[in-house]
């Protein structure tokens, strides 16, 4: 379970996220919307540790992302929304640095690595050095990287921009999957319709600040009532 | 033509604007230029040595054009091997290169503009090497205002045809033998390149024993072998070109050899235009793509296997310094570059005095062993304090540093891995410094032994020290590598803070007169250097506590 109580990140002259709390149950996919700017980013750099929580306090799966951090970071499956790392190594010798970070046996990553860069189709480029590989195969091969140890938690920041149809569709099915096994999925974007097709939950950020929070049904019927929202809604929309 | 002026003068803004530079880059250039200013004195002393000697020589006899023969081929030659690096990193490895592709220009502007920048650090060299040496010989020959004014005009079009003849070698080179696809080889073949040009330039130098001299022993070769230099101008038909209109500016014959200068010039850039419309694009499209691996299942299959996080953080680290060009250059090499230099400086100074390999040798049997571990070590701390691999160890990550921070490493696996790397890489110019104190300087072994120890915790201290101050004042923003080398303070600053630490123990040290003997004075020296190493150890785990997550945000 991801427990978000009051966190609140501030930049010079701007408060980028403000008092926000959420929670995310095991067994979810649950979407982050918003538009740009919003604080997804933001937010979601504070789950993970790259960013120090001003106030407030995380847990992932009952640990303090600020005072346990390596237990938490172990917990964590983590796609950036830029994927440019590593660029000298080759693909191998990175989802190899992956699973040494992450404690994954030899033999596990073998079966790994072999089932999801087949799935993926960058099977063949891993003896590549990621220079090499375009945005989406970059995009995969961290992807890739973050699965290794089977993240009980798997967030993941603007994870469709870039890739083809075919990866997308792969992607998606690889998020229901690892939802399916009783863990959770936790990814921003600021397409309305990715979250429709995919999401259990989903929270609306406006201004560091949560608009709503609760199931995809709902949100469509508040939608309607709510002015604010709507004009979220129209961001939203427009910006597709 | 105005496009292309547009064209070249948005290009030259982008490479030489000091728009975003930081205040310490900009007074680093201020040091950088005040520095030349000796420098230049220097050069232009030792030039005015030579060509007065070789005019001694050669003017009795009417062949003194051979001066500006030798001269404009020597300009040639240099001009070529400053051209290759830049031409080849401005035409094609550029980053900025395929936003200009789409824009709607031929491929000759866009070659146009991308030379500017190149062509403009060119004259740099020009100005200080060919511009002092014309004066001089102009002095030297007591010449009129004719030839001042040949001279000038000589002096501003002869850069033109080495540059314009190597990009028309490169493109032709890039376009049909493909060398653009292994990008990155090439970059570093062109660091080590310029590293044995640097090492060759200083054998150069060591050779001669005054410039005086030099000219004149020059000028007995040339009066020996005046058919040979004949021969060889006549293959740099600029070069003949220009050293006949210079001898005799006032004659018919000057005019009509400048005329045919220029003629000539014009003609090889209307073929570099040409040959730009032609090849440039083709040798460019295509570049971003890279190269492809051969596949091989066994190969990769085999690289899977579980090991020690950080062995593996220190693997990358290496292997990342090893793979891109400009960490090849600037730590790899230059790690490499102070020892071989020392090398050269011993072995071909023919002398027995000073920093002859003789004059070393005597200078160290007369002296206690005490001293001389001490002023072993002293040199240790500068060979190993301007090695830039401790310093730029958190920079080199850039804005990937982030993923340092969602992973779950330890913080210390991370920074200690890379101290290792930068240890790792320090060991490297300790090996070839053994190697010179045994071979050249006829050291005895256990001195080089004791030493050898001595050092390894010298290296590890300077290591932490370089470490900690790049990630006390880390620079993560930059787009390209070469911005972490480049007008940063941090270097200068490590090595203030080593020589200051090491100085003053090697200092008490010297003076203390109750250690003695190499045995007691190694053995004050490695309670003292332990005690250093963890006092550094102290400071570094402060600092990785307090800047490790901060540095990004």
């Amino acid at each position: 379970m991801i427990e978000i109580a009051n966190i609140t990140k501030q930049f010079p002259g701007k408060t980028a996220v403000n008092d926000l709390s959420l929670q995310v149950n095991n067994g979810k996919i649950f979407g982050f919307l918003g538009p740009n700017g919003a604080g997804k980013s933001t937010t979601i750099k504070m789950m993970t540790g790259i960013l120090p929580i001003d106030k407030g306090k995380i847990t992932i799966n009952g640990s303090n992302i600020s005072t346990e951090p390596l237990k938490a970071k172990y917990k964590i499956g983590y796609v950036p929304d830029r994927s440019d790392v590593f660029l000298r190594l080759k693909g191998v010798e990175y989802l190899n640095f992956i699973a040494d970070v992450y404690g994954v046996s030899t033999d596990m990553r073998k079966e790994k690595i072999d089932y999801l860069t087949k799935n993926f189709g960058i099977y063949e480029a891993l003896n590549d050095h990621i220079l090499t590989y375009s945005h989406g195969m970059r995009q995969k091969i961290v992807v890739c990287g973050v699965l290794l140890h089977e993240p009980e938690v798997w967030i993941l920041d603007e994870p469709l921009t870039g890739l083809d149809p075919k990866s997308s569709f792969t992607l998606k099915e690889m998020m229901r999957e690892h939802a399916d096994k009783g863990k959770i999925v936790f990814f921003s974007t600021h397409v309305l319709e990715v979250v429709e097709q995919l999401c259990d939950e989903v929270a609306i950020i406006n201004n560091g600040q949560i608009e709503f929070l609760g199931e995809m049904s709902e949100m469509k019927r508040q939608f309607k009532d709510d002015e604010n929202l709507e004009k979220v809604f129209l961001e939203l929309t427009q910006n597709e | 033509m105005n496009k292309t002026l547009k064209l070249i003068r948005l290009m030259l803004k982008m490479q030489f604007s000091m728009a975003g530079k930081s205040s310490s880059e900009k007074v680093g250039y201020l040091f950088l230029l005040l520095f030349s200013i000796p420098f230049s004195i220097m050069i232009f002393y030792a030039m005015d040595g030579i060509i007065g000697g070789l005019y001694d020589v050669l003017e009795p006899l009417n062949n003194q054009s051979f001066i500006l023969g030798l001269l404009f081929i020597s300009m040639f030659a240099v001009f070529t091997i400053v051209s290759i690096g830049s031409i080849i990193s401005s035409f094609y490895f550029a980053e900025d290169i395929e936003s200009f592709i789409s824009l709607p220009y031929h491929p000759y502007q866009i070659m146009i503009g991308k030379s500017a920048a190149p062509f403009i650090t060119l004259y740099i060299t020009n100005i200080a090497i060919l511009g002092p040496a014309l004066l001089i010989y102009g002095f030297h020959s007591g010449a009129g205002v004719l030839y001042f004014l040949y001279a000038l005009l000589i002096w501003l079009i002869t850069p033109v045809l080495p540059f314009v003849l190597t990009a028309i070698v490169i493109m032709y080179l890039m376009r049909f033998l493909n060398l653009s696809k292994n990008k990155d080889r090439i970059k570093i073949f062109a660091g080590l390149l310029m590293f044995v040009f640097i090492i060759g330039f200083n054998i150069v130098l060591r050779l001669d024993t005054g410039s005086n001299q030099a000219g004149e022993d020059l000028g007995q070769l040339v009066m020996e072998s005046n058919a040979l230099l004949e021969i060889i101008t006549a293959l740099f038909p600029s070069a003949y070109l220009s050293s006949i209109s210079l001898t005799q500016p006032d004659s018919l014959a000057g005019i009509f050899y400048l005329f045919l200068l220029f003629i000539l010039t014009a003609g090889v850039f209307m073929i570099f235009l040409t040959a730009g419309q032609k090849l440039y694009f083709k040798g460019v499209l295509g570049l971003s793509a890279g190269s492809k691996n051969r596949w091989n299942e066994k190969k990769v299959t085999k690289q899977i296997k579980q090991k020690n996080i950080l062995y593996m953080s220190w693997l990358k680290e290496m292997k990342v310094m090893l793979r891109t060009p400009t960490f090849f250059t600037q730590i790899i090499v230059q790690s490499l570059v102070f020892p071989v230099l020392f090398i050269v400086i011993v072995v071909f100074d023919t002398g027995n005095g000073g920093l002859s390999a003789g004059g070393l040798s005597t200078l160290l049997a007369g002296t206690e062993q005490k001293y001389i571990i001490l002023a072993m070590l002293g040199f240790t701390v500068f060979a190993l304090g301007i090695n830039p691999a401790s310093i730029s160890s958190v920079s080199r990550d850039g804005k990937s540093w982030f993923n340092h921070l969602y992973l779950p490493i330890q913080p210390s696996t991370v920074i200690y891995s890379k101290i290792i790397a930068a240890f790792t890489i320090n060991l490297l110019t300790l090996i070839v410094l053994s190697v010179i104190g045994i071979i050249f300087i006829d050291l005895p072994l256990s001195i080089v032994l004791v030493w050898f120890a001595l050092s390894l915790t010298t290296n590890w201290v300077t290591s932490v020290i370089g470490t900690s101050l790049d990630l006390y004042m880390p620079n993560l923003n930059w787009t390209d590598e070469r911005e972490i080398f480049k007008g940063r303070m941090i270097g200068i600053l490590a090595l203030i803070v080593e020589v200051v630490v090491f100085g003053i123990i090697l200092l008490i040290l010297w003076n203390v007169s109750f250690i003695t003997g190499l045995w007691g004075t190694s053995a004050s020296l490695l309670v003292i250097l332990t005690g250093l190493t963890l006092t550094s150890h102290i400071i570094l785990k402060k600092m990785i506590y307090t800047r490790y997550t901060a540095i990004a945000s």
